[in-house]
């Protein structure tokens, strides 16, 4: 029994386990809770790394729950594949590796920046479900399981939003996430439904090898991206984002970054392999496109204006997944056309897989800075803060560059994935690269009135005892960091192994279908 | 590793862009460093100067703080902005209408 | 005609529940609402599974009818019924806490974040 055939189910089980664990050893102090954070994000990190070494050697990981052997889909000579089948392939693989990457590094910050408050043996398992929500989201290969885990991260975030239940607007941010997300999951339960109604069959997979196109499957289609699209933080599906991100701790700001990235991913599989070459002609990738350009100019737009330094930076989440949108629906809109494939569309699936990688690594960042400050100074709103970066020049450090990669200004990484963007975006049509810029000029911007009033300037006599963060704090911040310079240093590599396997699998919906039905289409 | 990134349409190459912004900013440290270094520290040469006023000894007094930032590019932009913020309600039957609303005409267009 | 009266009812109630969700300012109201809705959805899985003239889907009770209800759309019910209720309970006790704090329940004073 090879260990590596089992890291799917380890994947998952892991940070599962020390969800129900924490309630267990919360009461026997702090550092026994500490330690269980830690070190099972690190182990879940590990793991992930090693899926993500398996995936690119041996190609689609396909692991059967419950079955007599890991891979046996098609039991006795089924025709159709039997129980939930987690399907692994390169580009889920690189989803997990984002997403602990991620979930560490805000495990790390949370373990000084929650000092304050009571019940943290739940916190401890709430933040540890979301992880195993946000890994179930991407490893599965089956959609009644993807509605589950969708509302198990949706249940886990709604918790950890209102987690600081004294502060009304807290509770408030949770609410109305909460409403708006019971509503689309229901949407989502439908068309799932509706789908298995048709085909009976729930896997993806067969679902890919079956489905034709048809007035129910358009708008199962329609449904499905509608709901994905809100989670991710599509404009004008976007009113939740900026509250529930400014609301919520700052380590689950940053663990909740990584979550609308597990919705997007679930995007891209229902796009191109649920439904692939049956996409019905150009309609979703321009809609993608449209709601891509929308969220990009009106997220930076309102973002320039905000005074909260966390809500800021939660809009410039709204305009980043705009980016990608962007990205991803070029591509997808030459997906049954070789020769535009091999010109641009590639290039823009790429860039998207690679703004997705870097997004959540320098947004994660930007979201521990801000916490960073509000834990040092107690202040979220920008009139009030000044002159920070004599007292914390480690966090002032980590903060430029964040700033300098999501505003896409070279060497950083940012500025890699967003010239494939650019470029690719051109070929389409020169308004979508002009607007792309645009919003990158208005980033910039923000982010030099967010550091010029936060970290430069005179000193406040107010802040007179604020001292350097923490190091745990410093660490989890450093991981990120790492992860940024790692991109921005060795970009050719990154996009080489990481990135370009990761594109192939997305748009290979031939070798994603064959892996669970056996090679037959 | 440390090597190019081709696009299909041109080329990104890190250390080419490191190694002119290592040469750029040696240039310009060389220039700094070619100031006066004969004045006192801790006296008056020292103090800043803000056009003849007192400079007050709160920081917080000469900050300019951020909500003020960038007004011209609001005041140019404000019925913009005044529709954008009105879409913004923060109500929460509002967002549960928006996402009604989209994926309702997604639903017409599509099987148009 | 009548075959297709669970679905007619389905549409119905998620109608329903739209429309009190913006028709009601109570928040309480509105959590009654997604409720209803979800009870559709339930509705919805549970008539899309039902064969004509089907019966029970387990082998030794089913009698000599050769004919089954599908049992896939039962465990799917079941599995959306439990995360309602987990739902259910997490948007009761927000909605307590928002009395607490705001001492309102009307969903259009309660919007401190906006903008």
């Amino acid at each position: 029994m090879n260990w590596n055939d089992h890291l799917p189910a380890l994947l998952l089980a892991i940070p599962l386990f020390g969800a129900f664990v924490a309630p267990v050893a919360s009461p026997f102090g702090r550092t026994t809770r500490n330690a269980l954070l830690a070190s099972f994000s690190f182990l879940t990190l590990l793991v992930s790394l090693f899926l993500l070494r398996h995936t690119l050697t041996n190609g689609i990981a396909v692991y059967v729950m419950g079955g007599e052997s890991f891979d046996l889909t098609l039991p006795l000579g089924m025709k159709l594949p039997v129980r939930i089948i987690m399907e692994v392939d390169a580009f889920s693989a690189f989803m997990a590796v984002c997403g602990s990457i991620a979930s560490f590094a805000g495990a790390l910050f949370s373990m000084n920046y929650m000092e304050k408050f009571t019940g943290l043996g739940r916190f401890v398992s709430l933040y540890f479900l979301l992880t195993v929500g946000m890994l179930g989201m991407m490893i599965t290969g089956d959609m009644f399981n993807f509605f589950v885990f969708l509302e198990i991260s949706s249940i886990a975030s709604i918790g950890l939003i209102a987690f600081w239940r004294d502060r009304p607007e807290a509770v408030e941010a949770s609410i109305k996430y909460m409403l708006i997300s019971q509503v689309s999951s229901m949407v989502f339960l439908i068309a799932a439904g509706a789908l298995y109604g048709k085909y009976n069959v729930l896997n993806m997979a067969a679902m890919g090898a079956l489905i034709k196109p048809g007035t129910l499957e358009k708008l199962a289609l329609v449904f499905l991206v509608g709901t994905l699209a809100m989670k991710c933080g599509a404009f004008p599906l976007h009113m939740w984002l900026p509250d529930a991100y400014a609301e919520a701790p700052s380590g689950v700001s940053c663990l909740l970054v990584a979550v609308s990235q597990a919705s997007l991913y679930g995007l891209m599989r229902v796009c191109f392999s649920l439904y692939g070459v049956n996409l019905g002609g150009a309609f979703i990738p321009w809609a993608m496109i449209v709601m891509g350009l929308s969220s990009m100019f009106f997220g930076v737009a309102m973002a320039v204006v905000q005074h909260d330094i966390k809500r800021l930076i939660g809009y410039h989440s709204v305009s980043q997944v705009g980016y990608m949108l962007l990205g991803l629906g070029v591509g997808m809109l030459v997906l049954t056309d070789a020769r535009g494939m091999a010109e641009y569309g590639f290039t823009a699936i790429k860039g998207g897989i690679f703004h997705i990688f870097n997004y959540t690594m320098y947004k994660a960042l930007l979201f521990l800075a801000a916490g960073a400050v509000y834990y040092t100074t107690g202040k979220r709103d920008l009139n009030e803060l000044g002159g920070l970066a004599r007292r914390m020049p480690f966090t002032t450090g980590m903060f430029v560059i964040a700033a300098a990669a999501i505003s896409g200004l070279p060497p950083f990484n940012g500025f890699v994935s967003k010239l494939l963007i650019y470029e690719s975006a051109f070929a389409v049509h020169p308004a979508l690269t002009v607007v792309a810029l645009v919003t990158s000029v208005l980033t910039l911007a923000s982010f030099v009135k967010v550091f010029q009033t936060a970290f430069l300037g005179p000193e406040r006599s107010a802040f007179a005892t604020v001292r350097e963060v923490p190091t745990a704090m410093l660490f989890g911040m450093g991981v990120l960091t790492l992860a940024v310079l790692v991109a921005t240093l060795f970009p050719s590599w990154t996009l080489s192994y990481l990135v370009e396997p990761a594109a192939r699998a997305l748009v290979d919906q031939a070798g994603y279908v064959g892996a669970v039905m056996g090679g037959g289409l | 590793m440390l090597g190019t990134v081709y696009t299909g349409f041109g080329y990104w190459d890190v250390s080419s862009w490191i190694a002119f912004f290592t040469i750029a900013a040696a240039l310009v440290l060389w220039l700094r460093a070619q100031g006066r270094e004969d004045y006192k520290e801790g006296t008056e040469q020292d103090e800043i100067y803000w056009s003849g006023n007192v400079v007050p000894e709160e920081g917080a007094e000469i900050t300019v703080p951020a909500s003020s930032a960038y007004w011209g590019f609001r005041k140019a932009m404000a019925p913009f902005y005044k529709i954008l913020t009105g879409m913004h309600t923060g109500i929460g039957t509002d967002i549960v209408g928006y996402y009604v609303v989209v994926v309702a005409l997604l639903a017409v267009f599509i099987l148009l | 005609m009548i075959a297709n009266a669970p679905f007619l009812l389905v549409g119905l109630l998620f109608l329903g529940g739209m429309i009190a969700i913006f028709m009601e300012k109570n928040l309480v109201k509105i959590a009654i609402a997604i409720s209803v809705i979800g009870s559709s959805v339930n509705l919805f899985l549970v008539a899309l599974g039902y064969r004509n003239g089907g019966t029970v889907p387990i082998h030794y009770m089913a009698g000599e009818n050769t004919v089954m209800v599908l049992p896939t759309p039962q465990a799917m019910t079941l599995t959306a019924i439990v995360i309602a209720l987990a739902t259910t309970a997490l948007l009761l006790s927000l909605i307590m806490l928002v009395y607490r704090h705001y001492g309102t329940l009307d969903i259009d004073e309660i919007r401190r974040l906006r903008g």
